[in-house]
């Protein structure tokens, strides 16, 4: 396991709490699905026909000269802890990393750009960055998908655009998200409607490793609904528009819960998530998550919390169960996993 | 104590907020069943179809029925294995079921044409004679398959694609 672990860096800059309102948008990514003309798309494809689809993706990602010093995985050769890791770090989906088919996965040096091959299609490539940064995500994703569209020819028609395995991704191909902190107006259970009424806006909310998986700390992956009959600037804006609204809400709810009664009520509960995260001697991956999500929006509320903000963005990254045996060196059971979180915060948040 | 909303027995340790269709969900569950259902939260990700039952039926709902013989040109997937699994398996499929994409289109995007970035092609692939030669042989098998259900409509479409085939790998 060690030696996939230890050619990544322990700090990413998209989690490094930059770009805009970074304590309400952990990141923003921009990924695009494609396929390669004349092979079947890889659910209905032989293994031989996948392996030749990673060498030819492989190769175009290696010629775009976007990867210097990039990283080059052939999933099947990495073991679980390893897929589990580049999950974690969202450069791959969990379909991906338990699929059974030949996959790879390519990551730039500085991790903001990646490619997953032969997932439910042959390429999704995608860029992340930190805060809220739509424009500058969509623009380095699109020279990334220009250079690999000029060295491969891909899958694409007049009438749909480019050609998906599913028709929900057909069009331009693209998806927009940001990873939003909304624990202000999960608190004020206001969720409900806040997800209702994103569904009227073209919008869809998913867990924090986005197509079926949990809510965690009260973080949701935001997106597009869909991608046809609009142009990717377009989508790009209406996002934009989307997330500014939801930026606005949850301001709102924080000052809600720093009024009158409800201060002091907040400062208890944000005060007690970081006692639990100093001092606990086992933590769950869950329970960190919806500690540090209390104690993250107390630092960002200013309420006198000494640990940096951008710390807690490392941290959350870091505290995941693929990072922390990554950090011991070893696999552990997640019952020693949970003891060695618990020791590790101590040690740096104490 | 809160019971295990799976087996009603053992306690309830997993607390599971699931967003889906934008809505949040939460799940209940003991150790045992979460991990039985492949939720744990050591993989972060659940099976979608435990929670909300079989998301392609989202598919069959939308898409319009057609004659059970219709399939790609290009590949041989049968318009109904589309319906079910909701998933396509070539370009071709794309031409050969145009119209009931269409419509589906407009259901699940408000929009049947793409209106976004125009793709001119990039650099034609070298393709070893190999891949021409399997994939004539799929056609063939599928050919053989399709004439032994009696499905003569499947056929021709498929002879038309190996003859294509032949036409531009020579």
């Amino acid at each position: 396991m060690a030696d996939v672990i230890k050619s990544f860096r322990p700090c990413v800059a998209w989690a490094n709490a930059g770009g805009a309102w970074p304590d309400m948008i952990f990141s923003t990514r921009v990924r695009f699905a494609r396929n390669i003309e004349g092979f079947n798309f890889p659910g209905h494809a032989e293994p031989r026909q996948l392996e030749e689809v990673r060498r030819l993706a492989f190769a175009a990602v290696r010629g775009s000269g976007l990867f210097p010093r990039g990283h080059y995985f052939k999933l099947e050769a990495l073991d679980q802890v390893e897929r589990r890791f580049l999950v974690e770090r969202h450069h791959v989906s969990h379909a991906l990393a338990t699929s059974a088919l030949p996959t790879g996965a390519a990551v730039s040096n500085d991790e903001d750009l990646s490619v997953m091959i032969n997932e439910e299609d042959h390429l999704r490539l995608q860029c992340l960055r930190s805060g809220f940064a739509i424009d500058e995500a969509f623009g380095s994703a699109l020279k990334l998908d220009e250079a690999l569209g000029r060295a491969l020819p891909l899958a694409y028609g007049v009438k749909f655009g480019f050609l998906t395995a599913c028709p929900t991704n057909v069009g331009t191909g693209m998806r927009v998200s940001c990873l939003a902190h909304l624990p202000a107006l999960s608190r004020l259970g206001r969720m409900p409607q806040v997800l209702e009424s994103l569904s009227h806006l073209g919008v869809t909310a998913r867990g924090i490793y986005g197509e079926g998986t949990y809510v965690l700390g009260d973080f949701y992956q935001i997106s597009n609904a869909t991608c046809l009959g609009r142009s990717e600037e377009e989508f790009c804006r209406n996002m934009d528009t989307v997330i500014r609204n939801l930026i606005r809400q949850e301001i709102t709810a924080r000052e809600e819960l720093l009024a009158g009664p409800m201060r002091i009520r907040t400062e208890d509960s944000v005060f007690r998530a970081l006692g639990l995260l100093k001092y606990a001697r086992s933590l769950s991956y869950e329970e960190f998550m919806q500690n540090v999500s209390l104690a993250r929006m107390g630092a960002a509320m200013g309420l006198g919390i000494e640990v940096d903000f951008s710390a807690f963005n490392q941290i959350t990254l870091l505290m995941q169960p693929a990072h922390i045996q990554a950090a011991a060196g070893r696999p552990l059971a997640p019952e020693a996993r949970d003891v060695f979180r618990a020791d590790y915060l101590r040690k740096n948040l104490g | 104590m809160k019971l295990c909303e799976e087996c009603h027995k053992a306690q309830a340790t997993v607390f599971l907020k699931l967003a889906v269709n934008n809505k949040v969900t939460e799940a209940h569950l003991c150790q045992a069943c979460a991990a039985r259902k492949g939720m744990g939260l050591e993989t972060g990700a659940f099976n979608i179809s435990d929670i909300v039952g079989n998301m392609s039926g989202y598919f069959k709902d939308f898409l319009p029925s057609e004659r059970k013989t219709l399939c790609c040109r290009s590949c041989g997937l049968k318009y109904s294995e589309f319906k079910e699994t909701g998933r396509l398996a070539c370009a071709g499929c794309y031409s050969s079921f145009e119209p009931q994409l269409t419509e589906l289109m407009a259901r699940i995007h408000g929009a049947s044409q793409h209106t976004g970035r125009v793709y001119s092609g990039g650099a034609a692939l070298k393709r070893s004679p190999a891949p021409a030669a399997r994939r004539r042989e799929e056609l063939r098998a599928a050919i053989r398959e399709a004439v032994a259900k009696e499905d003569f409509e499947c056929a021709a479409r498929l002879r038309d694609a190996l003859k294509g085939l032949d036409k531009s790998h020579g």
